[in-house]
């Protein structure tokens, strides 16, 4: 065996000891707002009722798992849909998860966080279920999302399910607040899955999917003008869409 | 025989200014060895055969695999995945591969051997002091030599096979050039579990690996670098998992 002892250098960056006040305080506000993108939106529907289920068989304890098929099926249509919306069935990959990024805030990034922040995904049955369902779930997703959230759980489903008709309520929930860019994100999703070629011909879309270097960490700048272009720009893509 | 890198007690610099859970900061670090390679199938074999030791995918069937053709980070989960066959049964074992690093173990099953091999895992610390191997910034070397120094996912996306090397998934270990500390594959061939836990976590199932995996790209996760911390459920065995291993220098070491 052979044993290599070798000396690493010790490297101070300047930068370290200049911007630790300024660090911490850009750090609690992406923090607040890194909560509030890996946030999932529950149903109503059976919420209680689905809950005691994922508590009754301790699926939140296992690694791999679903409800118990006699269990799902004796679900009406809006429970199996609040199942979906709040319980992942399988572990999720490890980069999925991206790191809290100072000024995270002030981003609209490429894509939302996953479906669920607990290290779970949506199994290959339930991604096969949910897009199956499209014309059941629509409505209840609508429904849902019209109460002022839309939860990363509900972005992954709006995408999985290619939902182009929410767009317009998409919008208005954005316009509300406007503090929740990942849903900008979701609709250039949309807009891109679509091929929209007004958007696929944007700097945007070259920046956030198609340079040599964007990836899951590029991101436009929110303001105010690149907020109100990928509106507008998702607005005419529903109107093609409505035709 | 495990060969060793031996990483001196100092304060280092680790960290990035732009990441909250992973700021740029000092710390103070113990002596260590680290382990030049990653553990590879023929290690794990050797701890399954001395021990007899139930993989998490081999007891729960949990292995979730790839193929090329999938969205990006969308994994299939497989019941005949395990270490011996990590992309499932259909898509062939370790036969000819025992070099590999082993994959499609949990941080549970990592833990194990190390137990049994009376090592341990990296703390999270300790791999990004060893990673980084005396140099500053994201990466050890550079970015556009980095292919040279990792196995890592060529295409765009994952939708077809990356025929741009020679591996579609992992890589005889130490088929690359080392960082310059000499330690083989610290970015991609396989996400490495690593002990300890982030200032965030919420959630006792959470456990952390690092230096990205064969199946990461620059478009898509871009996890090989020195900087960035993977989650991961301690149970869950995807078939870019796997781990080296460290040790505490004591006086008998």
């Amino acid at each position: 065996m052979k044993n290599a002892t070798i000396a690493v250098m010790f490297l101070l960056g300047a930068t370290f000891a200049m911007g630790q006040d300024d660090m911490a305080k850009a750090g609690k506000a992406s923090e607040a707002y890194r909560a509030h993108r890996e946030q999932i939106t529950k149903p109503s529907y059976g919420l209680a009722k689905v809950e005691t289920l994922i508590k009754k068989y301790k699926l939140r304890d296992k690694e791999d798992g679903p409800l118990p098929a006699a269990e799902y099926k004796k679900l009406t249509t809006a429970e199996r849909f609040t199942y979906h919306m709040i319980f992942g069935e399988v572990s999720s990959q490890n980069c999925d998860a991206m790191p809290t990024f100072v000024d995270e805030e002030k981003h609209i990034y490429a894509y939302p966080p996953g479906a669920f922040q607990d290290e779970r995904a949506w199994s290959d049955t339930q991604l096969a279920t949910i897009k199956k369902s499209k014309s059941a779930f629509l409505p209840l997703l609508k429904a849902t999302i019209l109460k002022g959230k839309i939860g990363c759980n509900l972005k992954q489903a709006i995408l999985e399910l290619d939902a182009v008709e929410l767009i317009p309520t998409i919008c208005e929930v954005y316009k509300q607040k406007r503090y929740d860019h990942d849903i900008l994100s979701m609709l250039m999703i949309l807009m891109k899955e679509g091929k929209f070629k007004p958007f696929m011909d944007s700097a945007s879309y070259k920046k956030l999917y198609a340079d040599e270097t964007s990836s899951y960490q590029s991101f436009l700048v929110a303001n105010r003008e690149n907020q109100d272009l990928i509106i507008s720009r998702a607005m005419a893509y529903y109107a093609t869409k409505k035709k | 025989m495990i060969p060793w890198v031996t990483i001196p007690a100092g304060t280092y610099q680790i960290g990035a200014t732009e990441l909250i859970d992973n700021p740029r900061r000092t710390v103070a670090i113990a002596a260590f060895e680290v382990s030049k390679y990653e553990v590879t199938n023929q290690q794990f074999y050797e701890f399954v055969q001395a021990t007899g030791y139930l993989t998490d995918a081999e007891r729960t069937h949990n292995g979730r695999v790839f193929e090329p053709g999938l969205k990006e980070f969308r994994w299939l989960s497989d019941r005949t995945a395990n270490w011996h066959f990590p992309n499932g049964r259909t898509r062939g074992g370790i036969q000819g591969k025992m070099n590999h690093p082993v994959t499609c173990i949990s941080f549970r099953d990592a833990e194990a051997y190390c137990k049994w091999a009376g090592t341990r895992l990296p703390t999270l610390d300790e791999w990004e002091v060893a990673a980084r191997g005396g140099t500053d910034g994201r990466y050890f070397c550079d970015f556009a030599n980095l292919r040279e120094y990792a196995n890592v996912w060529g295409g765009r996306d994952h939708l077809k096979a990356d025929t741009s090397d020679a591996f579609l998934t992992t890589a005889p270990v130490g088929s690359f050039k080392p960082n310059p500390v000499g330690l083989y594959d610290i970015y991609g061939n396989v996400f490495e579990f690593c002990g300890g836990k982030l200032r965030s976590d919420s959630r006792a199932t959470q456990r952390h690996s690092r230096g990205g995996s064969w199946w990461c790209s620059r478009n898509s996760c871009c996890f090989f670098n020195s900087v960035d911390v993977g989650t991961v459920n301690v149970r869950a065995s995807f078939s870019n998992q796997g781990f080296r291993v460290a040790r505490t220098i004591t006086s008998s070491s």
